[in-house]
């Protein structure tokens, strides 16, 4: 978010209206393997702060297969990688990888055998020594999604769109007494489709933060039109630092995505190659050689 | 090499001036803002929450603050302050950042940061204009250059060029925080249109003096985090500045910045880790308020993890920043690190307690809970995110062939003063410290931590796994030798990002040797901290976020320190490396 700056005027402060989420989070792109159009996540970037791209893991079967360098690209999960028995898990693991480090790489403008995806405690993946980017990665059946942002967390998180999720059993587990009465005016299809799109909203902000399943999904919800992060009790939890986006991916999947803005307004420019300052370097550099 | 810096004691002086006393004046500044969770209190989270919700400063605690005289903690005792080391004056102002950062910032801190470049190379009469100022309750503010990757508060800068009797001064920048009210201000002036270490030189300015016209302020610009504090722009047009406004000489901006940001650097860690304790014990009162029995299993790693990560933080920050008066001259490696390694932690600390809190982390008017809202929005304005990662990351990075080829495994140890609660040490002087060379005291004091603890390694219990996991860090360091011995001197080629990921490897093994020697350093009067348990907690932590395989911890280790906590939440008791008496 820049800050906008009051700016007096004859009307006194200037009222800015806060963006959907759809107005701050980039629409997902397809990628088709390493050879995707890697210039549509630098343009949302540059547009958004953030990217998010789907795949399928088909797409990036060719690359596995014929990867040379397969293994510097895997880093720390080569190993993993190498555990793995069962090939199709294999496959997906790897696929997955690849998918999150050539998005992270078109958004530094680098390589992607330059990168090390690392993971934080709770799991989180990130670009170890690289923080000008957060990334966020989800698969479900054949779907792999990735997001990237330059002004804070960014979670994603896809289910198949024809997942049944049993209002009866699940509600009292995933969603909070104000989701759960605005639930209950919809019918049974429409509140079918509620839960699956809160489940994966929910999942979405879980993972931003980086703690998954450990935050309770009743310690949080969300507004009957899904822009707002809300308490159980239906009040405001967030001043419009957090925004939200659901859409449906290859007609058959809905991909949710959950970005803060920490609003350092923070350089456009994301390339690795720029970030050391030079006067930094240069007078460093000077005295040691 | 290790050069130390000699113990001078100013004459009239009281040799006293150690940790004892300036946890004495940390005390009394304690009681004077008093119970933090009494919503009557006019100090206390609850008036802090509501003024940062206006977003207006909290005057009456400045004014507390004004009346405490808590300027002269910035003024080197030489000019008639009480600053004497920087690991005295974290600890001192932890009181006011322990509450809210904002405050610690805007109220005064930033006059230290914006001060600390004439500390270094003013002049005579620059050092007593700037005490004299600071003593008598008034401001200073500091005008950053633009660093690469500016965010908001880097963005822009000014430029100076020569003319009659001095300078001419231009330029406008949006996001400078008490330019509203600063009665001098430091300004990073560019003086040379090619890029390079000799661009930029400093000088400080009396706004008053700067003559009609020449000064603009800019409205003020609303950041999302430290509402409580006030940003606004300066746009100076040709504005006068005198030949004697030089700080130092022309072209020494960068190198005086590299000099001054370590102090800065060291102190927003010793004192932010303090807030994010403060976030803790809400999560600690959410997971004990209205039960009976034990902390909720499902509780324990998220915040005995947090405890530990607190507790490293501040071995980190506080062996720093008694660095900054040992070890002057090489302190600037390991302060690099410390301020890329600790916001990092703390942020993901906070996260981690956002699931012990839940739905109560959204009161956020609260004193019980709002502390976590608070600080994810002020950190990063105090951390400065990415630019402030990258421009240490910019001082490692150069460094990284030379430590491999001279440095590593070769150095002796540093002084155990560096790690020893209560050890007298030098006062802080800006003048000695270094910005590059001088080896590695924080590599060298992990090898012999590590060899110390080798005996115990393959036992079972908490010593044998602390000696493991030094090993481990032992073993990523020399795995980071083989790399960085094949790296080139300088030149582009460093920018790569599979260099640059080098970094991020050696701040987080030089983070695990402060751990390492604060432990060793306990001469047991504190039975808790004597024990390895939290250091096998925090150095798991700090392996596990390495990607350095980490073994099984030993039973119990969770359970004793979680015992801690309980009984430093219960007692009131700091969640750090002093465990001091809180107002309650």
């Amino acid at each position: 978010m820049t800050p906008h700056p009051n700016t007096p005027g004859k009307e006194g402060p200037l009222t800015t209206t806060v963006p959907t989420g759809a107005e701050r989070i980039s629409a997902p792109v397809h990628v088709s393997g390493p050879d995707a159009p890697w210039h549509r996540v630098r343009e949302a970037m540059d547009r958004y702060g953030n990217a998010v791209v789907h795949t399928t893991w088909g797409e990036w079967l060719t690359a596995v297969v014929a990867e040379p360098a397969l293994r510097p690209l895997l880093g720390r999960d080569w190993q993993r990688y190498r555990r793995t028995a069962d090939p199709t898990v294999r496959y997906r693991f790897v696929a997955s990888r690849l998918a999150t480090k050539y998005t992270a790489a078109a958004a530094l403008h680098t390589d992607p055998v330059e990168l090390d995806l690392a993971y934080k405690i709770g799991g989180r993946p990130y670009l170890r020594g690289l923080d000008q980017i957060d990334v966020s990665l989800t698969h479900t059946d054949d779907l792999i999604a990735v997001g990237v942002s330059r002004d804070g967390r960014i979670g994603v998180d896809a289910e198949p769109a024809d997942r049944r999720m049993s209002y009866e059993l699940l509600s009292r587990h995933v969603l909070t007494p104000a989701e759960r009465a605005d639930l209950e005016r919809l019918t049974d299809a429409e509140r079918t489709a509620a839960m699956l799109r809160l489940w994966t909203l929910k999942e979405a902000y879980t993972k931003a933060l980086g703690q998954g399943l450990r935050l309770g999904f009743t310690e949080f919800g969300f507004g009957a039109d899904g822009g707002d992060l809300l308490a159980p009790d239906g009040g405001p939890a967030a001043r419009g630092e957090w925004a939200f986006a659901t859409h449906r991916v290859l007609g058959r999947y809905l991909l949710s995505v959950a970005r803060h803005d920490a609003g350092l307004d923070s350089s456009r420019d994301t390339a690795a190659h720029t970030m050391l300052d030079e006067g930094f370097m240069g007078a460093v550099t000077e005295l040691l050689y | 090499m290790t050069i130390t810096a000699e113990t001078i004691h100013f004459p009239g002086a009281p040799f006293g001036r150690t940790e004892a006393d300036a946890l004495a004046r940390a005390a009394r500044l304690e009681a004077l803002l008093g119970d933090p969770y009494d919503p009557a209190n006019p100090h206390g989270l609850r008036a802090l929450f509501a003024a940062d919700d206006r977003r207006v400063r909290p005057a009456e605690t400045e004014t507390l603050l004004a009346e405490a005289g808590l300027g002269a903690e910035f003024v080197p005792v030489a000019y008639g302050g009480r600053l004497t080391r920087a690991d005295l004056l974290a600890r001192a102002l932890r009181p006011v950042f322990r509450r809210d950062v904002a405050l610690g910032f805007g109220y005064g801190i930033t006059s230290l940061f914006a001060a600390g470049a004439v500390w270094a190379a003013g002049s005579t009469r620059q050092r007593q204009d700037v005490a004299d100022l600071l003593l008598r309750g008034g401001r200073a503010t500091i005008l950053h250059h633009e660093l690469a990757h500016a965010n908001a508060i880097l963005r822009h800068e000014f430029s100076a060029r020569t003319a009659a009797g001095g300078y001419r001064l231009d330029g406008r920048k949006d996001v400078i925080i008490n330019a509203d009210r600063a009665d001098l201000q430091v300004v990073y002036a560019r003086t040379d249109t090619a890029r390079g270490p000799r661009s930029h030189s400093v000088f400080l300015l009396d706004p008053a003096a700067a003559g009609p016209g020449r000064i603009r302020h800019l409205p003020r610009v609303e950041l999302p985090g430290m509402r409580g504090a006030l940003f606004s722009g300066l746009e100076f047009t040709g504005a006068p500045v005198p030949a004697e406004a030089l700080v130092g000489g022309e072209g020494d901006g960068v190198g005086m910045a590299l000099q001054v940001f370590q102090v800065n650097r060291s102190v927003i860690c010793g004192v932010v880790t303090s807030a994010a304790g403060t976030v803790l014990h809400s999560a600690m009162r959410a997971a004990t308020d209205g039960r009976e029995g034990p902390v909720a299993k499902r509780w324990h790693t998220p915040l005995t993890g947090v405890f530990a990560d607190l507790l490293a933080g501040d071995a980190m920050a506080t062996v720093v920043l008694r660095a900054l008066s040992l070890l002057p001259a090489q302190a600037h490696l390991f302060a690099a690190a410390v301020k890329y390694v600790v916001p990092d932690l703390l942020r993901e600390d906070l996260q981690e307690l956002a699931t012990v809190l839940g739905a109560r982390g959204y009161d956020h008017a609260g004193p019980e809970y709002g502390a976590l809202d608070k600080l994810v929005r002020d950190l990063p304005v105090a951390g400065l995110g990415h630019a402030g990662s990258a421009s240490c990351q910019a001082v490692l990075v150069p460094q990284l062939r030379g430590l491999a080829e001279r440095s590593w495994f070769s150095e002796d140890e540093p002084p155990s003063e560096l790690f020893r609660a209560g050890s007298e040490l030098p006062d802080l002087d800006y003048r000695l410290l270094g910005i590059a060379g001088g080896g590695d005291f924080m590599a060298a004091s992990l090898v012999g931590s590590a060899a110390r603890l080798a005996a115990a390694r393959g036992t079972r219990g908490t010593r044998g796994a602390l000696a493991g996991l030094a090993e481990a860090f032992v073993t990523e360091l020399r795995a980071l030798q083989e790399q960085c011995r094949r790296l080139p001197t300088s030149g582009a080629a460093l920018t790569d990002p599979a260099v640059i990921v080098l970094s991020d490897r050696y701040a987080g093994i030089v983070g695990a040797a402060a751990v390492l020697g604060v432990w060793e350093s306990q001469d047991g009067t504190d039975p808790f901290l004597a024990d390895p348990a939290w250091a096998v907690l925090a150095l798991s932590r700090l392996a596990g976020r390495l990607g350095v395989p980490v073994p099984d911890l030993p039973d119990g280790i969770q359970e004793q320190v979680l015992d801690e906590l309980v009984r430093r939440y219960r007692e009131g008791l700091s969640y750090d490396l002093d465990t001091v008496a809180h107002a309650l």
